[in-house]
């Protein structure tokens, strides 16, 4: 029983969180906060299927959670709610608690499928060309969105926030929290378990020696295409959940800011480590968060100290000269990230104990 | 029958032409050597049998089937296997790892049963689990499974690599110079590994080899290449008192 | 087909801006397999240079009061001698430190990418969102060209541009240290024994493209004279993916792929919806560089078996 003790405190500390959330006792920024760490888990952990176990440099990862953040919007509005575009509702409201996992999955295979704009040139190219490839994508995929007048265009799309409505009315629990933990879960379990089989170290063989692989009798192909989909359908999932805890999305929201956030927490973690990735994704959205409360506590500071002339005010502008420098300093202490390409468990091997993925 | 039957092959590369009108024939269980100076054009012959280049002119057939154009994995997949003259094994996955994702082209489970441990892949798994302990254990490696490659003296790579194209149960082995690199005892060491893989395994094996002494200790047959082209083919005897041979490795002087 | 031809010397002088850009992604690549993100914010850098280098000397308001001509004469190689500055102590603090260590590519890659938006946000936190704008240096004139308008200062980007290829070419095919660039992006560990230190060629390496990029930054700015802090970073974006369809690597593939963006812009701008720009853009250079997966300029990646 011991081996299940990480499990079980994962499940106690998801139920405790939406317990605490249920009774009110979560500040609702908080309740915001969480929920988007969850989200920035799933986009981290599915971009490190590409970039730390293939070892492709893809830097356009934000167009297929785009594709997702859409596909989900499109989707919960046409099933759930009476809209202009799409006419009345599909399916009554009160449905929406137990159709919602329809969306989630319909987001992540549409953007599974745009993943093969990128999987297929990659049979012929590699690294840094394959990364303009996936820059391309990003930058196509958002210019498609904001030609489409009908889903918003350049205004962007709303009307999910009903749908979460819809949700709550059924039973007044925090539904989003809830579904990010289940994405999150989904997501975990589907790399780790990809990544621990013969089927899945294809990928691993066709980062580390490609000729090899391809020798060996593994569809070297076949096993781009398959990381390519998942990593881009699990980040369609993230957009998904984005969209709806949002209620409002923007194909800017996506563009390549978006795209490498996900590439320094995937760096920062370690390069195929899940647990380092995770770590890395709670650490950059905590820091993003607390620096907003520390900057205008470090302005106050300095103009103490008379370090800053009278008439400046330090902005929140700082926060994002800040993380940059904080993130170059922690590169040059830890060049290969938290934990390099070893898991939590290969680190603390003791943990072994406690924990199993099986 | 023949096993292996190899007609007019011929590669260019651009304006440089690599492989002339080369043909080559082998049966079940034999082992066969080709040799030949430097740049002659024999890892090109196993590039193309490999399925990594195609053949400019020339035919393949290998078990009655036509290899022409088939990608790597699918020529595997039909029961050829191959080590490099440079080790490449993957580095960063144990050597048990190694081994078995030999058997991937054997898979007979998906995406989905991989991710949701169906009893399919809980079988799939444990045979090939069963099948690599098996390979390690017969090739005296069954302590390094744990280890990574590239912690591993040359050596045991070399043995390793050897390991993991066995794994995959061919009935054609091609080994691309596998005494490259090796000290001396290690060459005594692989020339017994390989004759025992022959008997034990009873597979044919088609080799590229510099070395004189595992040639001819172990080849019964050998074919002599030199600027693309076959030049000689007879038994190791043979070929060292054919002057033909003798002057593509020493030069004309040499006469 | 008058439109076209206006269009055609809008895009050479669009296309002048990419290339002189993508030189610096180029022979940084070239020397060091380093997509140096940061260098479309270097390209910002210059810009903001000519800025307040030219408003310190320039008459009326200036500390010096110079005249505009001599003005121009003297922001010019202060502009490039400043922005090359700005690339080497980013090397040198950044990236050298990372390299020593042996850290993997693309975390050098990523620390580029944090440099940039370091000078992107420390600009706009520096000196606020208020947009700057650079005082006229040059007489404006317009020549008439059967029916084309072109002004003079289009005509010195597109010159200036051609120039500095001329001399990079000089440079890389004639004096020492181009050579050592050369054999470095050949094979790094033979270049010791040629008897020049690779910190050198590198150090040298960064003042080539950041001067360059500085210049492109001051021509821009002469001629779309309102700076922001984030001008660089689209620009570069585009840039780096104009010198990979090139062939990156290449100072030729730089200067085609830099023309070649330029003109499929300008071009589906003007005769399409401008929102179609990126589309078409980033779609055409997809397909390019599915059918040629190293650039126009580009050596085939060859595996030896």
């Amino acid at each position: 029983m011991q081996r299940y003790a990480v499990n079980v405190l994962f499940c106690a500390a998801a139920v405790a969180l939406v317990g605490l959330a249920q009774a009110g006792m979560l500040d609702k920024y908080v309740l915001t906060i969480i929920t988007f760490m969850g989200i920035n888990c799933i986009f981290a952990v599915s971009l490190n299927l590409v970039n730390g176990y293939m070892g492709e440099f893809s830097c356009g990862h934000g167009g297929f959670m785009c594709v997702g953040a859409y596909t989900g919007s499109l989707l919960s509005v046409a099933f759930f709610t009476n809209s202009k575009l799409f006419g009345p509702a599909l399916f009554p409201p009160e449905l929406a608690p137990f159709l919602f996992p329809l969306v989630l999955i319909g987001a992540g295979s549409v953007a599974a499928l745009f993943g093969l704009i990128v999987a297929l040139p990659s049979f012929h190219t590699r690294d840094d060309y394959l990364a303009i490839i996936t820059i391309a994508a990003n930058y196509i995929i958002i210019s498609v969105v904001e030609n489409i007048d009908a889903i918003g265009g350049p205004r962007g799309f709303s009307g999910m926030r009903r749908v979460v409505g819809a949700m709550s009315d059924v039973a007044d629990v925090p539904w989003m929290l809830i579904w990010t933990i289940v994405g999150l879960f989904v997501c975990v379990m589907t790399i780790y378990r990809l990544m621990t089989s013969t089927y899945g170290k294809g990928i691993s063989a066709v980062c580390q020696n490609e000729v090899a692989a391809e020798i060996m009798g593994v569809d070297t192909n076949r096993v781009k295409i398959m990381a390519f989909m998942v990593s881009s359908g699990l980040a369609g999932l993230s957009g998904a959940l984005y969209a709806h805890v949002y209620g409002y999305v923007n194909a800017q929201a996506f563009n390549i800011l978006k795209s490498t956030e996900g590439l320094v927490i995937v760096y920062l973690g370690g390069m195929g480590s899940i647990s380092g990735v995770l770590l890395a994704a709670i650490a950059f959205t905590l820091l993003v968060e607390a620096l907003r409360f520390v900057m205008p506590w470090l302005n106050d500071i300095l103009h103490a100290a008379n370090l800053l002339p009278a008439g400046y005010e330090l902005s929140q502008v700082w926060k994002w000269v800040i993380i940059p420098l904080i993130l170059i300093l922690l590169m040059q202490f830890r060049p290969e990230g938290f934990l390099g390409n070893r898991e939590l468990t290969q680190v603390f091997p003791r943990l072994k104990r406690w924990i199993t993925l099986k | 029958m023949p096993l292996l039957e190899i007609t007019g092959l011929t590669k260019r590369f651009g304006g440089l032409q690599a492989l002339s009108n080369f043909s080559f024939s082998m049966g079940e269980r034999e082992l066969v050597g080709l040799i030949g100076p430097n740049g002659a054009g024999k890892t090109t012959v196993f590039n193309i049998v490999s399925g990594f280049y195609r053949p400019t002119e020339g035919s393949i057939v290998f078990r009655r089937q036509l290899l022409n154009g088939l990608k790597p994995h699918r020529v595997t997949s039909m029961g050829m296997a191959r080590t490099f003259q440079n080790i490449r094994l993957w580095n960063d996955l144990t050597v048990l790892d190694n081994i078995r994702l030999a058997r991937y082209a054997r898979l007979d489970y998906g995406f989905w049963d991989a991710v949701l441990r169906t009893g399919r892949y809980r079988r799939a798994e444990k045979a090939v689990e069963t099948k690599a302990r098996e390979v390690l254990e017969l090739m005296e490696l069954a302590e390094y499974a744990g280890e990574f490659p590239k912690n591993l003296p040359y050596g045991l790579q070399r043995r390793v690599e050897l390991a993991r194209a066995l794994a995959g149960n061919p009935r054609l082995l091609l080994l691309d110079e596998p005494a490259a690199g090796l000290g001396s005892v290690d060459v005594e060491g692989l020339i017994r590994h390989i004759r025992w893989i022959y008997d034990e395994f009873k597979i044919s094996i088609w080799m590229i080899e510099h070395q004189m002494k595992v040639v001819m200790s172990l080849c019964q047959r050998l074919s002599v290449m030199d600027f693309g082209c076959a030049i000689a083919e007879g038994t190791p005897e043979e070929i060292r008192r054919n002057p033909e041979v003798v002057r593509a490795y020493l030069g004309d002087g040499a006469l | 087909m008058e439109i076209f031809l206006q269009q055609c010397v809008n895009a050479l002088q669009w296309g002048s801006f990419y290339a002189l850009i993508a030189l610096g992604y180029t022979l940084v690549y070239g020397v060091l397999r380093l997509i140096n993100f940061a260098h479309g914010d270097i390209f910002m850098v210059g810009a903001y240079l000519a800025f307040y280098i030219s408003t310190a000397f320039l008459a009326p308001e200036g500390l010096f009061g110079f005249s505009r001509g001599l003005t121009l004469a003297l922001t010019i190689p202060l502009t490039m001698i400043f922005t090359s500055l700005v690339g080497v102590t980013l090397e040198r603090i950044a990236y050298r430190p990372l390299m020593r260590k042996g850290a993997h590519r693309l975390y050098v890659v990523i620390t580029a990418l944090m440099c940039g938006l370091v000078l992107e946000n420390g600009n706009l936190a520096l000196l606020g969102a208020s947009r700057k704008t650079l005082p006229a240096l040059l007489d404006k004139s317009v020549y008439d060209v059967g029916g084309i308008a072109v002004t003079n200062l289009k005509l010195w980007v597109i010159f200036a541009a051609v120039l500095v290829f001329f001399a990079l070419h000089f440079v890389v095919t004639k004096t020492r240290m181009g050579m050592a660039m050369r054999a470095v992006s050949w094979n790094k560990f033979a270049l010791p024994l040629m008897g020049i230190p690779l910190d050198s060629v590198i150090v040298f390496t960064f003042v080539l493209g950041s001067g360059i990029a500085g210049l492109g930054g001051m021509l821009f700015a002469m001629s779309y004279p309102v700076l922001e802090p984030y001008m660089g970073a689209m620009t570069g974006w585009k840039a780096f993916i104009a010198a990979v369809v090139g062939g990156i690597g290449d100072i030729r593939g730089a200067f085609v792929g830099g023309f070649l963006l330029a003109f499929v812009e300008v071009m589906v701008a003007a005769f399409l919806p401008s929102t179609f720009r990126d589309l078409f853009a980033f779609s055409i250079l997809l397909l390019i560089l599915w059918q040629r997966p190293t650039g126009i300029f580009g050596r085939p990646l060859i595996s030896k078996i």
